[in-house]
């Protein structure tokens, strides 16, 4: 395959302005330099942080004007599209928001609700006001999955086994690689002998980490709404060992944070007889798309392979072209019952995993 | 040549255990029975009922058996035997042969106190006998970790299974089995600790593909060395050292290990 980009060439006669709420690590590591590649249709015209001082010195980087109310970048004529990189707790209102406002696109950092109510009110909204949303699950934009989407012909009807594995050293690693990052959260040491602790980890990497990859999975388990999680298990100091069923398919999900240099991320969808690998780049640095492989095979010495990727940008990128497209009116934007449903698929297997965690950390205790 | 061990094998172990190239292999030592003679060496497929086999062997004066991919089953009145008669028997497992788990072992044990998880996928054919792939799959993990504890199935059905456990320092273990033709059969291993780990990729024994071990600390990633001999040969290796030397190997011992960890879960 071509080692070149698929992305659809664009066209503005002025660069789109973009607006971000939250100026944190992933507005500077990830959004700002993924915008500094698109220069010729999207430019960041305003940054609101709730730390003036960091909106500032942020927004001073591009040339952005900057502030502390949400308001002040919802009413600024310059802003097209708004970007929200706030906590998670914060997503729904200010989606809701923006689509008031009337802008031409909102991106919601993964995950864009915390509760199916949330969403329902999210959708409610964007129906009434016709704004295109898009949520940050970056890999659904990255071309390396792109590409395998248009050419696994009957893979989704046939699998059994999906796998999810996720290796990764702290986000500070490749935040550093990316830019000069201004306040990074305190870190904290766990108790891990406290039940709450566990379940509040594992719920984070639910919502935090798998979330990137279960829109992925979705669509490879057409009966997402059939559930039942097998086994949960917290990885020390982060990530999780859980095991799943949606209907009749296999999920396995598994995820480490350590100080490990070597990143791993790798999606699996596999049948009898043929199979779709995906091994992404790491988040932050743009180190290109992923690499797709689809293998068929009719027995263990008769396989083929097919190659897709690497490309040259990122799904963070990929998410952004897709923005300027969608804020053009050049492209249809995706039907918000399928958010809906990703987020809805996330939120089932979190609270199922906390359940059989703590079911398990009981267990453990007698 | 006198010093030469004479073979006989079953079709079923020639066909299983690829016997004829590992023999030919190892001239110096083994070599094909001649028509009406007792072979020295027995070579039998472990199929069930291969416990009993190899007890008929050591009555018909067997100095070494080789049991090539055994299903789990008692073999208590084996060992007995064995050592009631100085024969050496030695297990040829499908990927727990394979020589370069040795390297491996040692890689492991260097770093198991620090382990956060261990996460291993074996892969076979589509149609394979799950509970044959556990089994195989299983034995391999338990040479390079140890015994594990608190195993049981989380599921299983026909197109494989999910096995967890813990290892020594409380570690999640899990073990997935996936039956699929599009992908390439073996073992993969990835154990990780709170900086690196060790990586293990280990091939059918159909030909001397080397095991690709890798352990990865601070520093970056050290490959060890590649050992170009299959777990077949590795096997027959094995058990000429062992009458070399008059020693008896540990194999059914650990093998009955296996067994009752294989019991728990079916």
């Amino acid at each position: 395959m071509s080692s070149h980009s698929q992305a659809t060439p664009l066209s503005s006669p002025e660069p789109l302005g973009v607006g971000i709420l939250g100026a944190g690590p992933v507005t500077q590591a990830i959004h700002l330099p993924s915008l500094a590649r698109l220069r010729n249709i999207l430019e960041v015209r305003h940054i609101m942080d709730v730390d003036a001082a960091v909106a500032e010195a942020v927004a001073a980087r591009v040339g952005a004007t900057h502030g502390t109310s949400m308001d002040a970048l919802l009413g600024d004529p310059g802003v097209d599209i708004v970007a929200i990189c706030s906590p998670h707790q914060f997503h729904a209102d200010q989606v809701i928001a923006a689509c008031r406002a009337g802008k031409k696109a909102v991106l919601c950092e993964k995950p864009f609700a915390m509760s199916g109510d949330e969403a329902a009110r999210i959708s409610a909204v964007s129906e009434e006001t016709g704004v295109p949303i898009i949520v940050g699950a970056m890999h659904t934009f990255d071309p390396g999955w792109l590409a395998a989407e248009a050419n696994w012909g009957d893979l989704p009807e046939n699998v059994h086994t999906i796998r999810s594995s996720i290796i990764l050293p702290p986000n500070a690693r490749f935040e550093d690689f990316a830019t000069e990052i201004i306040t990074r959260p305190a870190g904290g040491t766990p108790d891990y002998s406290d039940v709450e602790v566990i379940k509040g980890a594992l719920r984070g990497g639910i919502m935090g980490l798998a979330i990137h990859d279960l829109p992925l999975v979705r669509r490879f388990a057409p009966d997402f709404e059939d559930i039942e999680v097998l086994q949960a298990r917290h990885v020390r100091p982060f990530g999780y060992v859980i095991s799943l069923r949606a209907g009749d398919r296999t999920i396995e999900l598994r995820a480490a944070m350590n100080k490990t240099w070597k990143p791993e991320w790798v999606f699996e969808a596999i049948s009898d007889d043929a199979t779709l690998r995906i091994d992404f780049t790491p988040s932050y640095v743009q180190a290109g798309s992923a690499v797709a492989t689809i293998t068929s095979g009719t027995g263990t010495r008769d396989t083929k392979s097919t190659t897709f990727g690497p490309f040259e940008h990122n799904g963070y990128e990929g998410e952004w072209r897709e923005l300027a497209q969608l804020a053009l009116g050049t492209k249809q934007p995706p039907p918000t019952e399928s958010l809906i449903n990703d987020l809805t698929f996330a939120i089932a297997i979190a609270d199922a995993t906390v359940d059989e965690a703590a079911a398990e950390f009981a267990g453990a205790r007698q | 040549m006198s010093n030469q061990y004479t073979v006989t094998a079953t079709p079923q172990a020639e066909s299983s255990g690829s016997v004829a190239l590992a023999v030919a292999s190892l001239p110096a030592t083994f070599g094909p029975v001649a028509a009406g003679e007792a072979a020295r060496i027995s070579a039998l497929d472990g199929a069930p009922g291969w416990a009993a086999e190899a007890i008929k062997a050591i009555d018909a004066g067997a100095s070494g058996i080789v049991v090539v991919n055994p299903v789990p089953e008692n073999t208590a009145a084996l060992r007995d035997a064995a050592e009631a008669s100085g024969t050496a028997v030695v297990l040829d497992r499908r990927w727990a042969s394979n020589p370069g788990l040795a390297g491996a072992e040692e890689a492991v044990r260097t770093v198991a106190g620090r382990a956060t998880m261990l996460d291993t996928v074996a892969t076979a054919a589509a149609g394979t006998d799950p509970q044959r792939l556990l089994t195989d799959h299983l034995a391999a993990v338990v040479r390079v970790t140890g015994e594990l504890n608190a195993i049981r199935v989380v599921r299983r059905g026909a197109h494989g299974y999910t096995v967890c456990a813990r290892l020594a320092n409380g570690a999640p273990v899990s073990l997935q089995g996936v039956l699929s033709d599009a992908r390439r059969p073996g073992v993969d291993f990835r154990l990780y600790t709170d900086d690196g780990g060790v990586s293990i990729a280990v091939p059918e024994p159909f030909a001397a593909w080397p095991a690709e071990v890798r352990a990865t600390g601070p520093q970056g990633e050290l490959l060890l060395p590649t050992l170009y001999e299959s777990a077949h040969r590795t096997t027959w290796r094995r058990l000429k050292e062992h009458l070399d030397a008059g020693t008896h190997p540990s194999d059914l011992a650990r093998f009955a290990r296996l067994t009752e960890s294989i019991a728990i879960l079916s």
